[in-house]
């Protein structure tokens, strides 16, 4: 009897076990690209009408499916112009005006042709129904737009606008065309879940989990008559998966079994995966994080509390961090430091960054009594190099390979000239070597991080907690739920979000990034600010407000003038310091070769290699089976 | 005597009825307390749903300007309605309550909290009542008997591996098994309720794909909550085998096992019916851990990224029907102790 119920056990457990083995994907694997999604678990999983709000576009509704006029291309530093037919597109005289030329023999994917009538409906419908997101600039700009001719659209604006075809610029986010035979039937385009959806895309959407853990993609038969099918051809993987890991652990373990390609890490993730033979990084040797996504970590000080208002504070601030230990905590010297307030990503290095070398290295301080002070320190790479050499890093002997790992140089380590500009406005240090404000109480900064100890935010806490602690500050670590909330209110004196918004990461344009410090933006402390980065420092320059405004009556085309003025910017978002940029945007990648290879690594860079943004969709075409 | 009888008949039901209206009562305070509470501390976060969501859009570095954030919260205000009074917006709580619409989620708008609750209350209670229950009942079964023949070798071997195994959090031991049984040994999938790419069915294809999902986080749930039950029922049954009455019935000659289930074991089980109860309002923040590891669907993350975006009307949905499961279960439980030991009696 009892032999009887064992043997039956031990048939039952195999038989599970055999019957569970036998269950395999849908999809042949072969032919399936399958990535993460980092916004995480889809909460509208059957909704994909992304012009009503958060659908979780990364799922690969903005990569796969849908198009724009226009993408910023950060790793080439272009714009191009994809439903379009050209970039830039063509404003009148006083910018009351803007054509629109699209691309012909594009269609949806159910077949009917994308025209001027599709732009047309677009717009009008979000000038028209104020739940829609982009309502708002739709209603203020648009007096009317028309159709030419079948490929050509014409909007007539209210009042002047040169940055008007931004709102049609894509950069993880744009308003993107929709279909106006799909949308002109809908009685509630804000409830409408536009399932399955149809876009001009190289995909249809196969399948998705109720959940919101996986969805899946096809390729169109017809993908070439998408604009990314057009331009760049046929898109090589069949299917494509984006799946949701809610931890990394096990995101790291699908990397390794090939049961995903492409994965978002953390540096602690990218080095456990990379130990696999099949899963390389973008850059195949150290330092190998991504160093071209556009944006720049820092510190960003509150200017409406004290003593952060006054400039040589933020300026002591500065020199009080010795960037290789900073660099060293945040980034484990793998991002390129940035002495300005933009990444140098490839858009930037040759327009801003090469032009400001020479202002940065003579640059001075005036640190009272006729003494000045030249902070910029250009060895900087170099002592980040050979920090890192020491380390055990291989790194480069070539000085551009160095520059290009490192960056241009960053600001000294100078403690004593940072004591001189504090000394200037009656702070002083007692005798354990603790700082107090002029008024004789010890000063002490509370400084805020996000709670995720992975985010840049966080690290950049770290390290900066860390300096400001060394040089006899009180630092108060803080890292609340509510981080972002609190930031846009001003409860704060220096947050870790970027140090100022970040740019287009592509073309020359650096006017949305200089709007968040427009003085017409600035708030007080309990009122919302529009933009975290940036906007949360509440300083304003009038300086600032006429190089804005100057730059709203420059065309787009004229890149001489638009860089000129970005430069004036840029040399005075450095003398005054409002927040301090630190390095550029790194991003860790996971790339298995199992089934797929010819990434765009840093050695092999053609278009984009993030696969959450919507640009990934031009990455298709070049990918290559691994058994070919 | 009959009228003595009848007197005493009608006195107790007298009491039992004073019992159920005062115990009655009590439930719908408990209720309306803990609803309330759920309406007032989420507002009290320093968390902004509405920012939540265009930090959502930000965060990416999305090209929103100034005019549409405005434009935005202004609309969000009227589509979440969050434009009224406190007041207003506490009546219409209520109102909700009552007709079981809690409105949508904010951070999933426009999706109805109860459209969510639909889809992902049968993911945790499939998981979490599963193990909670199987937990409980193998726990209370090896507790029971290994506490009774608590010098035998094979309980004392028990009690080594649930010491070990007790302290393991949830986080690491859900790892463990899924790198030996998802990474090392391919036998069950790395994540996920079911195969990608294959819609859900009422099948045996279906079912066995959502056993072969749902396997790992139940047996790290059983195990780590199983071995939690033992150790509390085996100190119980040590306490009552040795009570006058089991040693009389062991005199009597009353046979092991009949001693053991009958006498020892049910006479143990009171708090942990009790316990039993009260551990199904923990489902969630056990969940959450489970459910992180094994990116398994459920209420229990839902939870965690509502209350992290102030998603006020699906944190009160879910915290809804935690409240009342949990009140309701707790309420049963009292009514049913007398059933469970008949020592006791409602005065």
């Amino acid at each position: 009897m009892r032999k009887g119920v064992r043997l039956m056990l031990i048939v039952l457990v195999v038989g599970i076990v055999l019957c569970f083995s036998c269950l395999a994907l849908a999809q042949p694997r072969e032919e399936t690209l399958i990535h993460d999604t980092v916004t995480g678990v889809v909460g509208t999983p059957d909704d994909f009408n992304t012009w009503a709000g958060w659908r979780w576009p990364d799922r690969g509704l903005h990569q796969y499916c849908l198009e724009p006029l226009w993408i910023a291309e950060p790793a080439t530093g272009e714009i191009l112009p994809l439903l379009a037919r050209a970039w830039p597109p063509e404003y009148n005289e006083d910018f009351t005006k803007m054509t629109i030329y699209l691309r012909e023999g594009i269609y949806w994917n159910d077949g009917i042709p994308f025209t001027a009538d599709d732009v047309v409906f677009t717009i009008e419908l979000h000038k028209r129904v104020p739940q829609l997101l982009m309502h708002g600039p739709m209603a203020e700009y648009v007096k009317e737009v028309r159709k030419i001719d079948d490929y050509t659209v014409e909007i007539a604006l209210t009042k002047p606008n040169s940055r008007f075809h931004s709102y049609f610029l894509d950069r993880w986010g744009a308003l993107r065309p929709m279909p106006k035979h799909v949308f002109e039937k809908v009685e509630d385009p804000i409830t409408f879940k536009f399932n399955p959806p149809v876009g001009t895309g190289p995909y249809v959407l196969e399948s998705y989990d109720p959940a919101g853990y996986w969805t899946t993609w096809k390729r169109r038969e017809d993908w070439d008559r998408s604009a990314t099918g057009q331009i760049y051809g046929e898109p090589k993987p069949k299917y494509i998966t984006t799946r949701v890991f809610a931890t990394e652990e096990a995101k790291i373990l699908a990397l390794l079994n090939g049961e995903l390609d492409l994965a978002y890490l953390s540096v602690e993730g990218m080095r456990a995966a990379m130990r696999a033979p099949h899963v390389r990084t973008w850059r195949k040797e150290w330092p190998w994080a991504c160093n071209i996504d556009p944006f720049v970590p820092g510190l960003v000080f509150n200017h409406m509390k004290e003593p952060y208002n006054l400039r040589d504070v933020r300026w002591a601030l500065t020199l009080a961090i010795n960037i290789e230990e900073f660099m060293t905590i945040a980034a484990d010297l793998m991002a390129p430091v940035s002495p300005i307030h933009i990444p140098p990503v490839p858009a930037y290095k040759k327009a801003y960054f090469e032009p400001m070398y020479e202002w940065l290295v003579n640059f001075e301080l005036d640190l009272g009594n006729g003494e000045k002070f030249k902070p910029f320190d250009p060895e900087v790479p170099f002592k980040l190099a050979a920090l890192a050499k020491k380390k055990g890093y291989p790194v480069p002997e070539d000085p551009e390979a160095i520059k290009d790992i490192f960056g241009i140089g960053w600001w000294k380590y100078a403690p004593d000239v940072a004591e001189k500009l504090l000394t200037k406005h009656g702070f002083f240090k007692d005798e354990f070597g603790r700082w107090h404000l002029p008024d004789g109480s010890l000063w002490r900064i509370q400084l805020s991080g996000h709670p995720e100890p992975t985010t840049f935010h966080h690290r950049t806490m770290l390290a900066a907690a860390d300096q400001w602690r060394k040089f006899g500050i009180g630092v108060e670590t803080w890292t609340p739920v509510a981080f972002t909330t609190l930031n846009l209110l001003g409860e704060f004196d220096v947050n870790t979000t970027w140090a100022a918004l970040e740019p287009w990461g592509a073309g020359v344009d650096l006017y949305r990034t200089l709007w968040p410090f427009h003085s017409s933006q600035v708030r007080p402390i309990g009122e919302y600010v529009a933009f975290d980065p940036g906007g949360s420092a509440r300083w304003s320059d009038p300086r600032m407000d006429e190089i804005i405004t100057k730059l709203e009556k420059v065309a787009i085309a004229d890149e001489k003038a638009t860089i000129e003025l970005g430069l004036e910017a840029l040399k005075l978002l450095v003398e005054e310091m409002p927040t301090i940029p630190v390095y550029g945007g790194i991003a860790f990648l996971g790339w298995s070769e199992m089934y797929w290879t010819n990434y765009p690594g840093a050695e092999n860079l053609y278009p984009h290699p993030w696969h959450w943004w919507p640009n990934f969709k031009l990455t298709l075409p070049f990918l290559k089976p691994a058994k070919e | 005597m009959d009228d003595l009888e009848e007197e005493n008949k009608r006195m107790k039901a007298k009491t039992l009825r004073t019992y159920l209206a005062r115990r009655i009562l009590q439930y719908i305070f408990v209720v309306f307390l803990g609803l309330s509470l759920v309406f007032f501390i989420p507002r009290l976060l320093p968390q902004d749903p509405i920012r939540a969501i265009i930090g959502q859009f930000q965060q990416h570095g999305a090209g929103l300007d100034t005019k549409t954030v405005e434009t935005m919260v202004v609309t969000f205000q009227e589509l979440f309605g969050l434009s009224g009074s406190l007041v207003e917006q506490y009546l219409t709580f209520w109102r909700r309550i009552l007709t079981l619409d809690f409105g949508p989620s904010f951070f999933q708008f426009p999706t109805p909290v109860s459209e969510l609750l639909r889809r992902f209350l049968p993911w945790t209670l499939g998981l979490m009542l599963t193990s909670t229950v199987v937990a409980w009942l193998i726990g209370n079964i090896i507790g029971g008997i290994a506490g009774y023949f608590s010098r035998s070798r094979w309980a004392r071997l028990m009690d080594v591996l649930a010491t070990v195994v007790r302290p393991m959090p949830h986080y690491v031991f859900g790892l463990v098994l899924l790198i030996l049984f998802a990474y090392l040994w391919k036998v069950f999938p790395l994540g996920g309720g079911a195969s990608i790419g294959k819609p859900l069915s009422f099948n045996i294809v279906s079912l066995l794909d959502v056993l072969r999902h749902s396997f790992l986080p139940i047996l790290t749930l059983v195990i780590l909550n199983g071995a939690v039950w033992y150790h509390q029922m085996r100190l119980l049954v040590q306490n009552v085998k040795n009570e006058d009455f089991v040693q009389y019935a062991k005199m009597g000659g009353v046979r092991t096992w009949c001693l053991v289930s009958q006498y020892v074991i049910r006479n143990a089980m009171l708090p942990q019916v009790t316990g039993l109860a009260l551990s199904i309002g923990q489902i969630y923040s056990a969940a959450i851990i489970v459910e992180i590891v094994f990116s398994y669907p459920g209420l229990g993350t839902l939870l965690f990224e509502a209350i992290s975006r102030a998603d006020y009307n699906l944190i009160m949905g879910i915290a809804a029907i935690s409240i009342l499961t949990v009140s309701t279960l707790v309420l049963i439980v009292d009514l049913l102790y007398p059933l469970l030991d008949p020592r006791i009696r409602y005065r």
